[in-house]
């Protein structure tokens, strides 16, 4: 079990490391240094001004002592400088990281609930039109495009009844519907996935001896079925961090809500370089975190695991 | 209060019941709100004024967050509007009698040869912290503006680029030295990038100067707090009593509190005001125009008189535009009035001249810019591009392939270039068209390959901070006959000859060198609800100060 982890942490923190280098490397492919592009939004920089920024926030010095000095300053916390809007940068996201983490949490929670739900009802009806009406609900979540269902919404219940307020004002409404409208869509990987191995999961031999046993079909369900039909959806909802973080973008726009979405829209439009570079790398930790949290669960679902060494089994279903 | 209110305005503060009963009503709303007209419209004055209200909290929609509000970087209309209320300047631009009258400095003069200016600073007035706007204050703020701040980085204002030095005189006067003449001086300390702010504010670092939080003003409005991303409060300072000399309040804001919100979703901006979830909101779309009148709501056109009229600036020196015929092809191959018929509205004023026709010393240059595509044709083919199969025009086996970048800041910027996309391809030219693509235009901004800037810039008065130095981003690249000609207008020492070179300047830039592309009037159209009154400065910026509700 121990060597699994180490095993496990190691690749995460070997991902974390190159997603950094990438993007410092992709950085120095743009056509001009960070400060020169920010001072650029207003008419005829200084030349003595760029050169004493470039110097204050290091951006003259060599590309390998960037390079290290920048990496270093990640262990002190120090994330840079973003001059766009002129705060530190683990500052500038930390102001906002609660709201998005909020949001996407809940929303990532929700949408478990209605992937279970989903699954329960289509695996367990007794009428064949709603087995079919439920079956069809993922491919619909799938195909609705979050900022439209997000404007309908708003459009209904803020513009024409006035029952909820176009900004975020802190009452149900204005927490749940955005919630709501990311779950919907990340709730549709995870049911798609989910039901497909409930399916795999049925064509079993066991699940004949538990009905020959008389067992009903909703204990078998959430008594066995899930159990063993988890590991491929835990693995999908990993990978739904990136669907929930673009999503969040998104649904912060619509909803006019502060978060990282509002702070990834305007470090990219303004080429803030350090402020992107700070969210990539928050992004890909995210990532890998989750997904390393996935990956540690995996032996409580199923031991084997540890014991075959091919680790890479239960992402073999999913694909 | 006497106005013509449409029927039962939908509220958002409305107590639970309300909602209930407004969910109940929906239907019987909508049918009622169809059928009030009275529409009332206007750049200034609200529906039918009586006497102001006092009191209420005034809750305004900006389109985009703002985080840096460093006040010499205040050249975008999110910062620029809410300054506006926070921090007051020397002198005043009224748009009505088009002179600038006095503010903070109680009276202005300048020497002959333009190149020494003394202001005599009004008596008690004083910063949010108490301490006082004197001119020691005005010194150390001109100082920054003309010099910049090395500590915090931050860079010399554009609009000041001659300043020398200042020095206190006298009991409460300080006398201005510039290194250059520049006729235009004055006008640029009514910008709102010229806002005085408390000496201690200057002394912050740049992340203190860029905090809102932090910058204090002797404005009529005072910051009280903040959510990051999502909204700012102020509250209005009960002693302000030294508005602009024309200003019709002389005294303290009416309104208690300001709200500044942020709605990036340009397609709710109309409805937050039909249901009075906003009271004035900026970047209403065309489209929604019409509804918001016909809910009797408010559309406000605010004429930018400060800024020159949206254009198509041309990268001086650029290759395929080198000839000057290329450009004038241009210039007569854009029909101004299909764009205000299909992407603009009645807002709109099609643009005459490179200054608004509201600015003083527009000239009136519409003969030389009406449509004409035959005389394109003519122009391009003597200038040797030669139609090529596919259309476009070549020559020594390049296309005549423009491309234009621009900020997405206008709603309207990205269809009325696509507009000319097709105009332009009847006569030869392909454009590509990156308007409102903010991404592509940060590296654009310095590449000089990108042909056209669309865009529209602050102008006190003279053109030439905008078209001038070498390194400006609009043009990258100087024009020598052009920069003699602005040396001269900003040393010019009667009015008569400052006019007339301003004339002379726009003949230049709009027929002869056809370096800018005009396209319509600056105006940034704001809608407002139906209970709203407030008027705008020549820079667009609502004047928070005179504002006041009708209902509260």
């Amino acid at each position: 079990m121990a060597a699994y982890i180490a095993r496990r942490i190691g690749q995460a923190l070997l991902v974390i490391w190159l997603a950094y280098t990438l993007v410092f490397l992709a950085v120095q492919l743009l056509p001009n240094d960070p400060v020169t592009i920010f001072l650029s939004a207003d008419a005829a920089a200084d030349p003595a001004t760029i050169a004493a920024m470039k110097a204050q926030y290091g951006y003259d010095q060599p590309l390998i002592v960037q390079y290290f000095s920048q990496l270093a300053g990640l262990f002190t916390g120090d994330f840079g400088y973003s001059l766009a809007s002129g705060q530190p940068v683990a500052e500038r996201i930390g102001a906002v990281v609660g709201s998005t983490l909020v949001l996407a949490s809940s929303a990532f929670v929700t949408a478990v609930v209605f992937a279970v739900v989903l699954v329960a009802s289509a695996t367990l009806a007794r009428k064949a039109w709603l087995k079919r009406l439920v079956l069809n609900l993922p491919p619909l979540f799938a195909a609705v495009p979050v900022f439209w269902l997000g404007l309908v919404l708003l459009q209904v219940l803020s513009i024409k009844l006035g029952i909820m307020s176009l900004f975020p004002d802190g009452s149900f409404a204005s927490i749940a519907v955005p919630v709501l409208v990311l779950a919907i869509h990340v709730s549709a990987p995870i049911a798609q996935v989910l039901l497909k191995s409930v399916d795999n999961v049925h064509a079993q031999p066991f699940i004949d001896v538990l009905r020959a046993k008389g067992a009903s079909p909703s204990w078998i369900f959430f008594r066995h079925t899930l159990k063993n039909a988890a590991a491929p959806a835990m693995t999908i909802s990993g990978i739904t961090v990136g669907t929930l973080l673009a999503g969040s973008v998104i649904t912060e726009t619509v909803f006019a809500r502060s978060g990282l979405g509002q702070v990834v829209l305007q470090s990219v439009t303004a080429q803030d370089v350090a402020l992107v570079q700070g969210l990539v790398l928050l992004t890909a930790t995210a990532f890998v975190v989750v997904n390393l949290v996935v990956d540690l669960l995996y032996p409580l679902l199923d031991p084997r695991i540890l014991k075959s060494g091919t680790h890479g089994a239960p992402r073999a279903l999913v694909a | 209060m006497g106005n013509t209110n449409p029927p039962a305005k939908r509220r958002i503060r409305a107590s639970l019941s309300v909602k209930i009963l407004t969910v109940l009503s929906v239907a019987t709303l909508a049918l009622s709100a169809c059928g009030s007209g009275a529409p009332a419209t206007g750049n200034a004055a609200g529906p039918v004024s009586t006497e102001p209200v006092q009191g209420g909290t005034f809750v305004y929609a900006e389109v985009a967050p703002i985080n840096n509000w460093q006040t010499q970087a205040a050249r975008f209309y999110e910062k620029s509007n809410v300054l506006n209320s926070v921090l007051d300047r020397l002198t005043y631009f009224d748009t009505e009698s088009g002179k600038l009258v006095s503010w903070i400095a109680s009276e202005f003069s300048a020497s002959k040869d333009q190149t020494e200016f003394t202001f005599t600073i009004r008596d008690g007035v004083t910063f949010s912290d108490g301490t006082p706007l004197d001119a020691k204050a005005v010194k150390e703020n001109l100082d920054a503006l003309g010099l910049g701040i090395k500590d915090a980085q931050v860079a010399p204002n554009v609009d000041f680029a001659s300043y020398k030095s200042s020095k206190v005189v006298g009991k409460n006067q300080v006398k201005v030295t510039l290194k250059a003449p520049d006729a235009n001086f004055l006008r640029a300390t009514s910008s709102v990038t010229a806002g005085l702010v408390s000496p201690a504010t200057l002394k912050l670092d740049n992340a203190g100067q860029s905090a809102i939080a932090k910058i204090i003003g002797s404005g009529p409005f005072v910051f009280e707090s903040e959510k990051t991303d999502e909204e700012v409060t102020f509250a209005k300072r009960a002693d302000y009593k030294w508005a602009p000399e024309t200003a019709p309040n002389q005294g303290a804001a009416y309104l208690d509190k300001l709200v500044v919100k942020y709605l990036p979703e340009v397609a709710h901006r109309a409805g937050a005001v039909q249901t009075g979830q906003v009271d004035l909101v900026r970047g209403l779309q065309p489209v929604d125009e019409q509804a918001l009148k016909s809910s009797g709501d408010q559309v406000l056109p605010a004429q930018g008189v400060d800024l020159t009229t949206n254009m198509a600036a041309v990268r001086i020196g650029n290759g395929k535009l080198a000839d000057a015929k290329v450009r004038q092809a241009l210039q007569v191959g854009i029909d101004r009035q299909s764009i205000k018929d299909t992407v603009l509205s009645d807002s709109y004023v099609i643009a005459d001249s490179v200054l608004n026709h509201a600015a003083p010393g527009f000239i009136d240059l519409s003969a030389d810019l009406a449509y004409n595509p035959e005389k394109s044709k003519a122009l391009l083919d003597e200038a040797g591009w030669v139609v090529g199969a596919d259309g476009v025009r070549e020559k020594d086996g390049k296309k005549l392939e423009l491309t234009i970048t621009s900020s997405n800041n206008s709603v309207v910027i990205k269809p009325a270039f696509e507009l000319i996309e097709q105009q332009w391809r009847e006569i030869g030219v392909k454009l590509i068209n990156r308007a409102a693509d903010n991404t592509f235009l940060a590296t654009a901004m310095i590449d000089p390959n990108i042909e056209f800037f669309g865009t529209r810039q602050f102008a006190y008065g003279g053109l030439g901070p905008v078209f001038g130095p070498a390194n400006n981003t609009q043009t990258l690249n100087a024009d020598t006959e052009l920069n003699a000609l602005f040396a001269k207008e900003r040393a010019a020492t009667s009015e008569a000859e400052h006019k007339e070179l301003v004339a002379e300047e726009q003949r230049q830039l709009v027929t002869e060198k056809a370096l800018s592309l005009v396209l319509w009037d600056e105006v940034q159209v704001y809608g407002g609800n139906s209970d709203a009154h407030v008027e705008f400065t020549s820079g667009t910026a609502p004047i928070f100060q005179g504002a006041w509700k009708t209902g509260k």
